[in-house]
């Protein structure tokens, strides 16, 4: 099979490539070319968020909350309920990870470049602002995250992916899943608040946290 | 005067026959067919001095035909193309290959002949694609009759028959069949209101009589169009009972039957020699190094005049500075790679959504078709694998590559779906056309091209409506169109009106190519 790999490359590459880079070229299937490293994507260059794929921003974003997000997508904690697709386009992904690669792609993932998001939406802040209280005891005044609480920062993240995970644990697809202990607290929180207004003026004040 | 059954007649009698859905599936396939391309290739000018550089995003064949163009006019040129190999959703799978869609890798452990491979993607280049064709002839990519419909080769619906398969030719000739004795019916009644010669009437009863194989009484009663039960040949042939129209009526796939048109759908369309990977890989001969792999692309920043390009090599990035840019990348990956567009640019950049579609095949241990009395061409099934291909190459070899299934729309399901589900899904349904199927196939391949790594999508998709674009998309395209800047073009069958073909890719190369040159030109004036 390595043989006619090469054979393969060769008729891909065409003619002018010599066999030195074709020996290179049969390298790469086997060392870096097809790795885990696939994050870039879908969340887009040093991990800035793609809207087009509607997948979130990485970079910036804490090592422990990334950390316990693959696990439970690897686990299916995450991303196996029927109408969160987009977690479901996800949990592929980790599922064939070590934890070995996990903290590789953490590592990875930490060298990106954070760089502020774009604010997409026009939701009322100030209305926000008074539904945010609740979200401050454990995401912190300034959204910055809080750790021993297993809450992440939410200040820097992209807006319509807020809003989206705020419309998941209050629809239930996502905290509903039995070993989801974090996401079960969540998930009346977001039911709280009232409708799709609600959802953008809280997400349109935490904008305003900045980054 | 005489008087023919008018185009709105016919629809009405075909919507009365077969339901609205057949009605706007039949015209569309009327109307919908472009025109024969004409040759677009513009005369480009020779750039002027110190002002020749241009950076290609992605090689995919609406950056190839861009940097091919620009390279002979003499240009500077430097495609970077993120993955690993030239093609974009023209990509062919042989044994060894890898199918890097994420989530579900995979590795072709097919026989490693030269006939045993799968066009994963692109896969039929029709006579009327003019500009595709004139690439080949000049790349020197060889062509060979690729085999799109075979009246021997099934249709199976659930819904017809107790889901028992037909031949397609049954299945026409009984349908057909049908429909003469509607329109002998249709032109009787129109006879009385306008009446014709003896002369005309006997063309136009005879035209109808030729049409649906009816007899003197312009009743259709079976034809020897559908095939004979047995002999024919050097003793009498057993014709095949006709099939009562009623049979079928439950069926949604009988305009399939009258797809037959010559173009992009016809019977007859070609494939380059090996696989339509030979396509990119002329390209590739002609642009040598030009092409960069593994170059991701993370920023593009359009300046006063120049692009800025930055991207990733080895894992560290690279700036290259250009004086015009063509982008292939996905409009849909656009949104994660940094950039400086205009409002209105990214706007309609995105309202694009990304397509979805399945491909998958098999290793056939034996050609199985071929004892069935098929070469080539399409069976039709009533369930999401759609289609079965059979290999129009390799004809009497020991095995073939078929492809069980073909679904061009509402792919995400296979989002959903483990490997191990898609595989299953194409043999079940691959079963109640050939019974045997799980036992003569294996060695499965699934491709969904909205899960593929560097893609993440099919044919982009501009129309919400169902109905082609409205106006305002039109005016989003049209926004799209035209260079942000003056200085980075949007390429690629996303830029078409009608995705998904080759020809799209290189006439949306072509528009922009035509642009900058006109641009280029009134500088120099």
């Amino acid at each position: 099979m390595k043989k006619r790999n090469l054979a393969v490359c060769g008729i891909v590459l065409g003619a002018l490539v010599s066999v030195e880079a074709l020996a290179q070229s049969e390298a790469q299937v086997d060392d870096h070319y097809y790795n885990d490293r696939y994050c870039t994507t879908c969340h887009g260059a040093d991990g800035m968020g793609s809207e087009g794929i509607s997948a979130p921003r990485l970079a910036g974003m804490e090592e422990w909350y990334l950390k316990r997000q693959l696990e439970n997508f690897r686990a299916g904690i995450r991303g196996t309920h029927e109408m969160d697709l987009q977690g479901r386009e996800m949990r592929p992904m980790a599922m064939p990870l070590t934890d070995a690669s996990i903290a590789d792609l953490l590592g990875w993932i930490g060298s990106w470049e954070y760089k502020p998001t774009q604010v997409t939406l026009a939701g009322d802040a100030s209305a926000g602002r008074t539904l945010y209280a609740t979200c401050a005891a454990c995401h912190g005044d300034a959204a910055q995250g809080n750790e021993a609480l297993g809450a992440p920062a939410l200040a820097g993240q992209n807006d319509w992916y807020l809003v989206t995970q705020l419309k998941n644990f209050k629809s239930g697809y996502r905290g509903s899943h039995a070993d989801d202990k974090l996401g079960a607290q969540m998930a009346p929180m977001a039911g709280a608040l009232a409708d799709q207004a609600a959802i953008e003026n809280v997400v349109s004040y935490i904008n305003t946290l900045g980054r | 005067m005489p008087q023919s059954v008018s185009r709105r007649e016919f629809m009405n009698l075909l919507g009365a026959t077969f339901g609205t859905s057949a009605l706007i599936r039949i015209g569309s396939a009327l109307s919908l067919m472009p025109a024969v391309a004409a040759l677009s290739r513009p005369v480009l000018a020779a750039p002027a001095p110190g002002a020749g550089k241009v950076v290609v995003l992605g090689a995919g064949i609406s950056g190839l035909t861009a940097a091919w163009e620009l390279t002979k006019a003499g240009y500077d040129v430097t495609v970077l193309e993120s993955s690993n190999r030239a093609g974009g959703r023209v990509m062919t799978v042989r044994s060894g290959d890898v199918i890097d869609e994420i989530g579900n890798r995979q590795v072709c452990e097919w026989d490693a002949e030269p006939h045993m491979y799968f066009n994963a993607g692109a896969a039929r280049i029709p006579s009327t694609h003019s500009n595709l064709l004139s690439y080949c002839k000049e790349l020197k990519v060889d062509l060979e009759v690729f085999i799109n419909e075979s009246k021997t080769a099934w249709v199976q619906d659930d819904a017809m028959l107790d889901g028992k398969p037909i031949r397609n030719a049954e299945l026409s000739t009984n349908v057909r069949g049908f429909l003469g004795e509607l329109f002998a019916k249709s032109f009787s009644s129109a006879q009385l209101d306008e009446p014709f010669t003896e002369a005309e009437s006997e063309t136009i009863m005879g035209l109808i009589s030729q049409f649906g194989g009816l007899d003197e009484d312009m009743l259709y009663k079976g034809s020897s169009r559908a095939g004979y039960v047995s002999g024919g040949f050097i003793n009498h042939g057993v014709q095949k009972d006709m099939i009562a129209f009623k049979n079928f009526m439950k069926s949604r796939m009988l305009s399939l039957t009258f797809t037959a048109n010559e173009g992009e759908t016809g019977p007859m369309l070609m494939q380059p020699v090996g696989g339509m990977d030979r396509v990119p890989a002329g390209f590739i001969r002609a642009l040598g190094d030009r092409v960069k792999y593994e170059t991701p692309v993370k920023s593009v920043k359009v300046k006063d005049s120049s692009v800025e390009v930055v991207y990733l090599r080895d894992g560290e990035p690279q700036t290259i500075v250009a004086d015009y840019c063509f982008n292939c990348i996905p409009a849909h990956f656009m949104s994660g790679i940094e950039h400086n567009f205009p409002a209105e640019y990214v706007h309609a950049m995105k309202y694009i959504r990304r397509g979805e579609a399945m491909k998958g095949a098999f290793q056939a241990k034996e050609r199985f078709w071929e004892k069935e009395g098929i070469y080539g061409g399409i069976s039709w099934v009533n369930a999401p694998i759609r289609q079965l291909w059979y290999p129009s190459h390799g004809i009497h070899k020991d095995k073939g590559v078929i492809l069980a299934a073909y679904d061009f729309g509402g792919g995400m399901n296979y989002t959903r779906m483990t490997q191990e589900e898609r595989v299953e899904m194409l043999l079940s349904q691959g079963e109640k056309v050939h019974p045997n199927y799980r036992q003569l196939v294996e060695k499965p391949i699934t491709i969904a091209w909205h899960r593929m790594n560097h893609m993440l999508g099919c044919a982009a998709r501009w129309g919400r409506s169902g109905g082609g674009m409205t106006l305002a998309e039109e005016e989003l395209f049209a926004t799209l169109q035209q260079p942000a800047f003056g200085r980075h073009y949007l390429i690629g069958d996303q830029m078409a009106y009608h995705g998904a073909w080759q020809e799209s890719a290189i006439l949306s190369a072509h528009w922009a190519l035509a642009d900058m040159d006109q641009r280029v030109r009134s500088a120099a004036a």
